[in-house]
């Protein structure tokens, strides 16, 4: 059901059309605090949205976000040994908590994590004693006294460098990225490896996972994701093409190819199908703010696991299962390797999670609520409520209702971002971001 | 008999799938190979196990349909029958970072377990590319072609006429690499007699090593069984090539700074699925490969790759051509 017909307690209501990228957006990350949300693209730019800080001039300007800075992380690369090329796309970005004035985050490609230092100028020196206002060197004869130079106020400017440039650690294509809670270290896995790494070392790296096969005939299975425990900085999570999760204790062994625990949810043999094995393949896996959950999201159904309980997922949701009886199709079209993400709110309550026909769905964790929600411009005006959507499968049909068939599967929703503190939500549709400010909204329909 | 069909097309999208990753920008991509591997399998088995009496589909007239009992009828061997000479090398470059196999077994990676050391990173040109300097050349070629056609069919795509589900995808081809709408893509000498694969791929008419692993394949299907035989696996020939590569020695010692993106594993998978032809694989010579895959009935005498050349043992073999040429 959706949640209106069980009276809402959520209303979307407010949408900003952030940004229109060039270039299809393929990662989506909001910083520690959701000042900032950076986004990539697979044209390897990377563009940074801050948000404005609420003034009393303008209420109803709740905090709009703008661009703040645009940047080229990565651009194509040809291997010519290997004869490869290396895509531009950013797979991945992820913030570093912020230490200083400063802003750093990490963006990655298919084969090298850069580390970016965002900072701000917004005063520079003024009254040099041998250059001039345009940095010309003055006459000497015309200098007859010495001043100090004072720093003077000026536009804003933001600053982008390249810190780091992590290269050659992967053979595979790196999938994802994440920081430690210690700050100092990061891992980057690629499809059979996980990587360790430094962030102020760059020539070296330690191997943490390896799953490859001494002959490759034997492999079955690959990583698809992989992620840091929020606060225990010796424990990480990755997760797999068969669908199950390893959590893995650093401190046990320098190659922790043994897991400490095993997540897999055994097979409902009633839905055997030829891509059985496709969908079960975990797309995304994020630990729950807590540390005390794992989201994973695979082709149909996001699931949450409690970390002390192995054997099964401890809540499962459909996002849509309708598309059951279509999977030759979508295997046809490609759409069955759609990578879908997933997200925690602040406060792990609700879970989000993107679908087709620039639908996304979220799931409140405590009422059992759901709601399926769509991005585009038509739908949605400033200050509009956003109307929850329904995919009808045969059966009474509503209004608005969509047939499954009408559903555009050229619009997919794969990179979604949810605010860490407050009800805001980042959506990525193709080279559209949508940011939408939800108010909870006490009244009951 | 339903199985059947649906695994048989699904096999034949399958084998497009693994062909145009060769041409996909980025390189092969490793976990969406394996997933296709997977349902590559799976279909295959079903195909195989179903006990429908064996129903070629589009089989040549007058050629008897043989039972899949007798003949482990491989569906997905795209038979190159016709073709005089050996597999051109640059299809080779369909899986450039694959090891030959022997260094597989290298002990390169034992050390890793256990290790305390990290692993240093190559911080300069550190990967070897195995094979020689023509796989190299041979690899790049192909590497080249790939983007730009990529690129082209990106191009397509972008332009925002993306249309609806489910045919259009992204690249607004079929898998197997031909423009949707029924049109044939330049260059195929034969009519699409089938919706769902209609002709080999698209790059490899781009290719001008390559094209003779498309033309003569569906000649010789009108050749030896007359008339448009359907879709022959569009990508099974071409991956087949790589397997000579394989058998080769390795030309250096394989350094762990020296490693390659091993895709290896789905190719191998191709040329079991062709390499059950027993009778086939009997009259050619070659070495044998150690067979993995249980199902696969008979010794595999032969160096599947061999299976292209050898016209004058398939035009021996007309029940197995039209198996054959069914996909």
């Amino acid at each position: 059901g959706d949640l209106r017909s069980g009276g809402g307690s959520v209303d979307v209501c407010r949408e900003r059309l952030a940004g229109l990228v060039a270039d299809i957006i393929s990662t989506v990350e909001f910083n520690h605090t959701g000042e900032l949300l950076a986004t990539g693209d697979k044209g390897g730019r990377v563009v940074i949205f801050q948000r404005e800080p609420e003034s009393k001039n303008a209420p109803h300007s709740q905090g709009e976000y703008d661009v703040y800075s645009t940047f080229q992380s990565h651009e194509p690369e040809f291997d010519y040994l290997k004869s490869l090329e290396i895509e531009e796309k950013i797979n991945k970005i992820k913030w570093l908590p912020q230490q200083n004035a400063a802003h750093s985050l990490l963006s990655t490609n298919d084969k090298t994590i850069k580390l970016w230092k965002i900072t701000e100028r917004d005063k520079r020196p003024e009254g040099y004693n041998l250059k001039d206002e345009e940095g010309k060197l003055k006459d000497l004869s015309t200098v007859t006294s010495l001043q100090v130079p004072v720093l003077k106020p000026m536009d804003l400017m933001v600053e982008v460098s390249p810190r780091r440039i992590f290269a050659n650690g992967h053979t595979y294509h790196i999938n994802s990225i994440s920081v430690n809670s210690d700050c100092e270290t990061y891992m980057s896995a690629d499809d059979l490896r996980i990587n360790l790494w430094h962030l102020a070392i760059t020539d070296r790296s330690f191997n943490i996972v390896d799953i490859k096969p001494a002959n490759m005939e034997d492999l079955t299975e690959v990583i698809t994701a992989s992620e840091f425990h929020p606060h225990h900085c010796n424990l990480f999570v990755y997760s797999s093409s068969k669908g199950s999760l390893r959590l893995c204790d650093m401190r046990a062994a320098a190659l922790c190819d043994k897991h400490s625990k095993l997540f897999e949810e055994p097979e409902d043999p009633s839905n055997r199908s030829f891509f059985s094995e496709i969908i079960s393949s975990v797309s995304d896996v994020k630990f729950s703010h807590s540390g005390r959950y794992m989201l994973t999201r695979d082709y149909l159904t996001v699931k949450v696991w409690d970390l002390n309980m192995e054997a099964r997922p401890i809540e499962t949701y459909q996002v849509h299962d309708y598309l059951r009886s279509k999977l030759c199709s979508l295997y046809e079209n490609d759409c069955i390797f759609d990578k879908f993400e997933c997200a925690w709110n602040g406060s792990d309550s609700v879970i989000m999670t993107g679908a087709y026909n620039n639908f996304f769905r979220m799931f409140d964790r405590n009422t059992k609520r759901d709601v399926t929600l769509e991005a585009s411009r038509e739908s949605s005006k400033p200050r509009a409520v956003l109307k929850p959507r329904r995919v009808c499968v045969g059966g009474k049909r509503r209004r608005d209702d969509i047939s499954v068939d009408s559903l555009d599967f050229t619009k997919k929703i794969l990179h979604t971002a949810w605010h860490p503190a407050e009800n805001i939500i980042a959506i990525a549709a193709t080279n559209n971001l949508y940011i939408f400010q939800d108010k909870v909204n006490s009244d009951m329909h | 008999m339903e199985f059947k069909l649906e695994a048989h097309r699904i096999v034949s999208i399958s084998l497009g799938k693994i062909y145009n990753s060769r041409v996909q920008r980025g390189g092969i991509k490793l976990h969406k190979n394996l997933l296709v591997s997977l349902v590559l399998r799976s279909a295959r088995q079903v195909y195989l196990s179903d006990p429908c009496p064996g129903l070629y589909l589009a089989g040549p007239a007058g050629t008897p349909a043989p039972p899949p009992q007798q003949q482990p009828g491989e569906p997905a061997a795209g038979p190159p029958a016709g073709w005089g000479e050996p597999p051109p090398p640059a299809a080779r470059a369909s899986w450039p970072e694959t090891e030959p196999q022997p260094e597989r077994s290298s002990v390169s990676d034992a050390p890793r377990v256990g290790d305390e050391v990290p692993v240093a990173t190559v911080t300069g040109v550190g990967d070897v590319f195995q094979g020689g300097e023509a796989d190299a050349t041979e690899a790049a070629w192909s590497r080249v072609e790939g983007p730009r056609q990529a690129a082209a069919r990106e191009a397509e795509g972008t332009a925002g006429g993306w249309g609806v589900f489910p045919e259009v995808s992204r690249a607004a081809r079929r898998p197997c690499g031909c423009p949707l709408g029924g049109e044939d893509p330049p260059g195929t000498p034969a009519a699409t007699p089938r919706a769902a694969c209609c002709c080999a791929p698209r790059p490899a008419e781009d290719e001008p090593p390559a094209p003779p692993a498309v033309c003569p394949r569906k000649r010789c299907a009108a050749g030896v069984g007359g008339g448009p035989a359907g879709c022959p696996a569009p990508g099974s020939t071409p991956l087949k090539k790589p397997r000579r590569n394989l058998e080769q020695p390795p030309s250096g010692g394989e350094d762990d700074d020296a490693e390659e993106m091993e895709t290896g594993n789905v190719a191998n998978l191709i040329s079991i699925f062709g390499s059950s032809f027993s009778g086939l694989l009997r009259k050619s010579p070659g070495g044998g490969r150690e067979e993995e895959e249980g199902e696969e009935s008979g010794p595999e005498a032969a160096e599947p790759g061999q299976i292209c050349c050898d016209k004058p043992v398939l035009r021996d073999m007309n029940p197995w051509s039209t198996a054959i040429v069914a996909f």
